[in-house]
C-alpha cells in the first residue's frame, strides 16, 4: 500500500513504516523491565511461557485484523471461542461414552472439526448479516456476543466440559518441538499466513479496497458482498481454533472468563497501528500489538509493581502508544 | 458509533433509570405460605446446585412445595426480574443468594414488603434489615484454613506463596484472601508475596503466576481463591514442570477440581458446604414462618481436603445434578 512504490529508497521505507515505532516501544519496555531485573526477565523461562500465554489471543487478533482493516468490529470472538470449545468437548465426550480422556487422534482430529464448524458457522452468520443485511457490524456481533455464549451454555448445561483427551492435551497444550512449545509453532504458522495473504494476495487488496471505500470497491468490480462475508467467516473460523486451543491448553472447556477477549484482540489490533475507519494496518504489528500489554502485564508483577496500578499503567502505555502513533502519522500526511 | 446510535443508547439508558412511581407488587392477590423458592446466584454451578438438591429434600420433608428459579449470570440485572417475578407468586419464603449487596436491596425488600420471609445463603446485603436470616459459609476462615493447610503441605521448607484473587472488590474472595495473608504469616518459613488480581479469567491467572515464578524461584505455594484462578494456576505450573512442586490449595470442590486432586494437579481444596447451607435455610425459614426460633446469622463450616483424606469426606464434593 505505498504510493510510490519502488522510488522510495530502504530506509526511508523503514522509518515511514507505521510498525517500526510501536515495535521499538516494545524493545524499549522490554529494555526497562530487563534493566530492573535481569535475572528474572531476559531468561528462556520468561519468554516460553510470554510466547505460550499470548498465543490464543494471537490467533484471536489475527483475524479481528483482516475484519478491522474492512472498517468492521467483531465484538462475537470471545464467545465464539467458548462455544468452540464446549462444542468440541461435547462432540469429542460423546464419541467415547463420556469419558475422552484415553482417546486417541481419530477423536482429537474430530474435535478440531468440530471447532472449527462451530467457529465457521457463528463466523458466516456474522458476515451474511452485515454483507447481506447490511446491519452495523457493532449490532451485529454484540448480537452474536450474547447468542454464542448462550448457545454455549445450553449445550455444556452452562457448566465448564473437561476430560479433554490427553493425545490433545500433551500434545498441542503443553508438548514442545526442539524447545518451541507447539501452541507457539502453531500460533505463528497462522499468523505468518494471515500476514501473507493480507500483505500479498488479492484477498489481501480487496480487503483494504473495501475498507478504503466500500462503494468504490463495489464500483471497481470486487465482489463486496461475498468478500466481507468471508473475511468475518475467517475471523469466525480463527476464533473457533483458538477455542480448540485454549481447549487443549486449560484441559477444560470453561463457560465464564472469555468476557473481555473481544476487547483485548481489537486494542492489539489498533496498538499495531490498523486503523478503527479502516483501510490501513497489518498483521505484523497486530503480533506487537498483542506482546505490548502481555510484556507489560507480566513485567509488572516480576518487578513487583502495586496489583492496583498494574491496570492503571497498562492502559496509561496503551493510550500514550497510540496517541504517539497517531500524531506521527499526522505528521507525516502533512508533509 | 454514529451519533444517532449513541443517542438512542443514550435514551434508553435514561429510560430505564428513570421509571415512573409506584411499585411492582403493589397489587397482587394472597400467595401461597406453603411455597418455598430458592433464588441462586447462578443457575448450573455445582456449588449452587448442591445447594439445591439439599433445599427440595428439606423442604419437601417439611411438606412445602418447592421451586428453583435462578439466574443465567451472576449479576443482578439478570436476578432482579426473577425476584419481581418470584414477588408475583407470593410464595411463603424465599431463600435467595443476592448477587449484588447494595443492587438487590430493592427487589428484595419488596418481597419483605410482601410479607415473604427472606433468608440469604450464601452471599448477603449489606442492608441487614430485610433477611430474617443469613446462612452463609465464613470466607475470611476458609482463607486462615487454606493457609493452614497450605502450611502442613509444605512443612518446614522455606519459601514463597502466592495468591491468586479473582476482581478487586469481590467481597467473597477478598475475604478468603485477607484470611489466607493473617494466618500465612505465623509460619515464618513462608514468605508471602502477595496477591495478584486476573480479572476472573484463567489466561490471566496463567500469566501472573508465571511472571511470579520468574520474580521469586523459591516460590512453593500458591493459594487460588476461585475455581477459575485454580484453573489458570495449574494450567501454569503444569506448562512450567511445576506441578507438585508448587503446592495449589483450591477453592470450592465442583466435579473438576476433584478431579484434579484425585490425579495431583492439585495438592488440597478448601470446600465449603453447601448442602447444609441449603438445609439450614430451610430450617430458618420454617421457623419465621411456623414461629420458632430463627437466628440471624448462622455460619457453616468448611473443610480442607487432600488427595490422603479425599475419599473419606466425598459428602462435600459439590454435585452437578441431584
Amino acid at each position: 500500500m505505498s504510493p510510490d512504490g519502488g522510488r522510495r529508497t530502504w530506509a526511508q521505507r523503514l522509518l515511514g513504516a507505521n510498525t517500526l515505532w510501536i515495535g521499538l516501544a516494545l524493545l524499549v519496555i522490554v529494555a526497562v523491565f530487563g534493566a530492573l531485573r535481569p535475572d528474572a526477565v531476559l531468561t528462556v523461562f520468561t519468554l516460553q511461557s510470554l510466547l505460550v500465554e499470548t498465543s490464543v489471543l494471537l490467533v484471536l487478533s489475527v483475524g479481528m485484523t483482516y475484519v478491522v482493516v474492512t472498517s468492521g468490529i467483531d465484538l462475537s470472538v470471545g464467545s465464539v471461542l467458548v462455544f468452540s470449545s464446549v462444542t468440541s468437548a461435547t462432540a469429542m465426550n460423546a464419541l467415547n461414552a463420556g469419558d475422552a480422556t484415553r482417546a486417541g487422534w481419530g477423536t482429537v482430529l474430530v474435535g478440531l472439526a468440530v471447532a472449527l464448524a462451530g467457529g465457521a458457522a457463528w463466523g458466516l452468520l456474522n458476515g451474511l448479516l452485515v454483507a447481506r443485511a447490511g446491519l452495523p457490524p457493532l449490532i451485529v456481533t454484540l448480537g452474536s456476543f450474547g447468542a454464542a455464549l448462550g448457545a454455549g451454555q445450553l449445550i455444556s448445561n452452562g457448566s465448564n466440559v473437561s476430560r479433554v483427551p490427553d493425545a490433545l492435551t500433551d500434545g498441542l497444550g503443553s508438548g514442545t518441538w526442539f524447545d518451541l512449545p507447539n501452541m507457539v509453532i502453531l500460533a505463528g504458522a497462522v499468523t505468518a499466513l494471515g500476514a501473507l495473504v493480507l500483505a500479498t494476495t488479492r484477498f489481501g487488496r480487496h480487503t483494504y479496497a473495501i475498507g478504503s471505500d466500500e462503494e468504490a470497491a463495489r464500483r471497481a468490480g470486487i465482489p463486496v458482498t461475498r468478500h466481507l462475508a468471508g473475511v468475518y467467516l475467517l475471523a469466525g473460523v480463527l476464533a473457533g481454533l483458538a477455542g480448540f486451543m485454549s481447549l487443549a491448553y486449560f484441559r477444560v472447556a470453561s463457560i465464564t472468563g472469555h468476557e473481555t477477549d473481544n476487547l483485548d484482540a481489537i486494542a492489539a489490533v489498533v496498538l499495531g497501528g490498523t486503523s478503527l475507519f479502516g483501510g490501513s494496518g497489518s498483521v505484523v504489528g497486530t503480533v506487537l500489538g498483542v506482546f505490548i500489554p502481555a510484556v507489560l502485564q507480566k513485567g509488572f508483577v516480576i518487578v513487583g509493581v502495586n496489583v492496583y496500578w498494574q491496570p492503571v499503567a497498562v492502559g496509561a502505555v496503551l493510550v500514550a502508544a497510540v496517541w504517539f502513533d497517531q500524531s506521527r502519522r499526522r505528521a507525516r500526511n502533512r508533509r | 458509533m454514529s451519533t444517532r446510535t449513541a443517542a438512542l443508547l443514550g435514551a434508553a439508558l435514561l429510560l430505564t433509570a428513570c421509571g415512573g412511581g409506584g411499585r411492582i407488587g403493589d397489587a397482587g392477590d394472597a400467595g401461597d405460605g406453603k411455597r418455598m423458592v430458592l433464588i441462586p446466584g447462578v443457575s448450573a454451578e455445582p456449588f449452587y446446585i448442591s445447594m439445591e438438591c439439599a433445599f427440595r429434600e428439606a423442604a419437601q420433608a417439611r411438606g412445602y412445595a418447592v421451586d428453583v428459579q435462578a439466574p443465567a449470570k451472576f449479576d443482578s440485572t439478570l436476578q432482579t426480574p426473577i425476584v419481581s417475578g418470584v414477588l408475583a407468586n407470593r410464595p411463603g419464603a424465599v431463600l435467595i443468594a443476592p448477587t449484588d449487596d447494595k443492587a438487590m436491596a430493592g427487589p428484595m425488600r419488596q418481597l419483605k414488603d410482601a410479607g415473604v420471609k427472606v433468608v440469604e445463603v450464601d452471599t448477603r446485603l449489606e442492608d441487614t434489615s430485610i433477611a430474617v436470616s443469613t446462612v452463609s459459609s465464613d470466607n475470611e476462615q476458609g482463607g486462615q484454613l487454606a493457609a493452614r493447610t497450605m502450611a502442613k503441605l509444605v512443612g518446614d521448607k522455606p519459601g514463597s506463596v502466592l495468591v491468586l484473587n479473582t476482581k478487586a472488590g469481590t467481597s467473597t474472595t477478598d475475604a478468603r484472601a485477607k484470611g489466607f495473608e493473617d494466618e500465612i504469616g505465623k509460619y515464618p518459613n513462608l514468605r508471602y508475596v502477595g496477591q495478584q488480581y486476573t480479572d476472573n479469567e484463567p489466561d490471566q491467572a496463567v500469566s501472573k503466576l508465571t511472571a511470579t515464578l520468574a520474580a521469586h524461584p523459591d516460590l512453593v505455594g500458591v493459594f487460588a481463591t476461585n475455581l477459575n484462578t485454580g484453573e489458570g494456576a495449574s494450567t501454569g505450573l503444569r506448562n512450567t514442570g511445576r506441578t507438585g512442586v508448587v503446592n495449589l490449595v483450591g477453592f470450592d470442590a465442583s466435579p473438576k477440581q476433584v478431579e484434579d486432586l484425585r490425579a495431583g494437579a492439585v495438592q488440597a481444596l478448601i470446600a465449603q458446604d453447601p448442602a447444609t447451607i441449603g438445609r439450614t435455610g430451610v430450617e430458618q425459614a420454617v421457623a419465621a414462618l411456623e414461629g420458632g426460633e430463627v437466628r440471624r446469622e448462622v455460619e457453616t463450616d468448611l473443610v480442607a481436603l487432600t488427595r490422603a483424606d479425599m475419599d473419606a469426606n466425598e459428602e462435600y464434593f459439590y454435585k452437578q445434578g441431584c
